[in-house]
């Protein structure tokens, strides 16, 4: 019977396997891969950034303020900025197209581009 | 002893793998479900694609204009219509700034107490619909009272920048700002196109009704140029002209205002050709001092932010009196609120507390049921 545990032990282990690969087959899928962010400062593009990676970014500016841009789970999120409202800080993760962040001290605007599309067309703020 | 031993095994083992098919399985069908979903959500566009242009250079906010056109130079050109009209209407409607040659409502401010200023009609349009809300709000909305805002004005920003030194203006301050706020100080001769402030310590605040009476105007006059399929809006100020191009309706939602929750709306519900919907609230705009929030909604009773509400949100037909009732919605409280609303056909309020519970008229029920 020794035998028979091991076998079901494998079957299981390869069972768990295929099940992660499955699923991280299916994420991918339903995360437009084409989706990126594009970064905006005063008017002008500053990077774009594939929303599939995730990364941490810390935009500067000349004048020392700062915003920082995460990218996780295929959302993008401003988590801290030097801007003294916060409004950017406060709002949520985007990753439906033509969503932006904004942050009006530091002239920033964050718009993902070719994502999948929101249903909703305007939120009150 | 041994044979019950391994049919023990035997159960066991075959119960775990029936659990991991059902989970497979589940996996599978949620995936499956979300798939049909996305493309439900993708359908919904129509046949003609949806644009989306962003401005950050407007009335302090962010403006959106949402459209659905064949192309997107068709999409450009109409924005830009759009936002030349919002610019205006920015520059003549400002407190803060001088622009070139525009007489604007900081250069009426300037003048308080010297001479009259000679304005474009559209402003004085625009301050005459101010007064208006003032005798219709029971002086709810006041937009004569800019001696009092600016000094909440000027502690905020003082208190946004330095946290740890924030401060509460006092009482009296705020009293002695309060005696110039009377708005038949306001005189506006429309045949000479002039407006003159005659308390020289008083000066115009247009904040509360500004935006909405901007966004009003610049669809209006979309509208007369023809478009369709085109949503605005200007830091929550939203209207729209027509729906989608495939007939369904624009959907808008009403931002959570407990902005630590996961759901990031209160609402969500389809508006008609024409509707307009703002909010009010103190989850944007405020700064805390000794960990209290002071929001930028001023009640020109106590001279103090109102604190009855998180939020207020008013759907109408006209997006300048939906931006005004808002605010004096905000200013008053919920009987009060409720009353005054019961006697607007057509004009409906949704109030959220602070802790969260939902307060509706059964005329916003009726709309996003």
């Amino acid at each position: 019977m020794k035998r028979n545990d091991v076998i079901l032990i494998a079957c299981l282990l390869i069972i768990c396997g295929l099940l992660f690969a499955g699923m991280k087959f299916w994420q991918k899928r339903n995360t437009d891969a084409d989706a990126y962010v594009e970064v905006n400062v005063d008017g002008e593009v500053y990077a774009t950034y594939p929303l599939n990676e995730d990364r941490v970014e810390r935009i500067e500016y000349d004048n020392g303020c700062y915003n920082v841009l995460e990218i996780k789970d295929g959302k993008a999120n401003v988590t801290e900025a030097s801007c003294p409202d916060q409004i950017c800080v406060r709002h949520k993760a985007i990753h439906y197209s033509d969503e932006t962040i904004v942050c009006l001290p530091n002239k920033l605007t964050i718009t993902v581009v070719g994502g999948n599309q929101n249903q909703i067309d305007a939120t009150t703020n | 002893m041994v044979k019950y031993l391994d049919m023990k095994k035997k159960l066991i083992s075959c119960f775990l793998i029936i659990i991991f098919i059902a989970f497979i399985a589940f996996i599978l069908i949620k995936n499956h479900i979300s798939g049909d979903l996305q493309r439900q959500l993708q359908s919904i566009s129509g046949g003609a694609d949806k644009y989306t242009s962003t401005s950050i250079d407007l009335f302090d906010t962010k403006t959106d204009i949402v459209g659905y056109s064949d192309s997107e130079e068709q999409f450009a050109k109409d924005s830009k219509v759009i936002i030349d009209k919002l610019t205006y209407y920015n520059r003549i409607y400002d407190i803060y700034n001088d622009y070139e040659g525009v007489n604007n409502v900081k250069t009426i401010n300037d003048n308080a107490g010297v001479a009259p200023v000679k304005v474009d009609k559209e402003l004085i349009d625009m301050l005459k619909f101010g007064k208006q809300m003032y005798y219709e709000t029971d002086g709810r909305i006041n937009i004569a009272m800019g001696s009092v805002l600016s000094i909440w004005h000027n502690y905020r920003e003082a208190g946004l920048d330095n946290p740890k030194e924030a401060k509460l203006p006092s009482k009296e301050e705020l009293e002695d700002a309060a005696e110039h706020t009377n708005i038949e100080d306001m005189v506006i001769d429309e045949k000479a196109s002039t407006v003159f402030l005659k308390d020289e310590r008083m000066s115009l605040d247009v904040g509360a009704v500004a935006k909405g009476y901007a966004v009003q105007q610049a669809l209006d006059y979309a509208r007369s140029k023809g478009m369709d399929n085109i949503l605005l809006n200007v830091g929550g100020n939203i209207s729209c002209i027509g729906g989608r191009t495939d007939g369904s309706k624009f959907m808008v939602a009403i931002q959570n205002p407990d902005l630590e929750s996961d759901e990031p709306y209160v609402e969500a519900f389809e508006i008609e050709d024409g509707e307009c919907v703002v909010s009010s609230g103190d989850y944007q705009r405020y700064y805390e001092v000794d960990g209290k929030k002071y929001c930028h909604i001023i009640n020109p009773d106590t001279l103090f932010p109102s604190d009855e509400f998180a939020q207020v949100s008013i759907l109408a037909k006209d997006s300048g009196v939906a931006d005004g009732f808002s605010t004096a919605l905000f200013n008053m409280s919920l009987e009060d609120g409720k009353e005054f609303i019961a006697g607007y056909k057509n004009v409906e309020a949704m109030w959220v507390m602070p802790d969260g519970s939902k307060v509706y008229t059964q005329g916003f029920k009726n709309y996003i049921k």
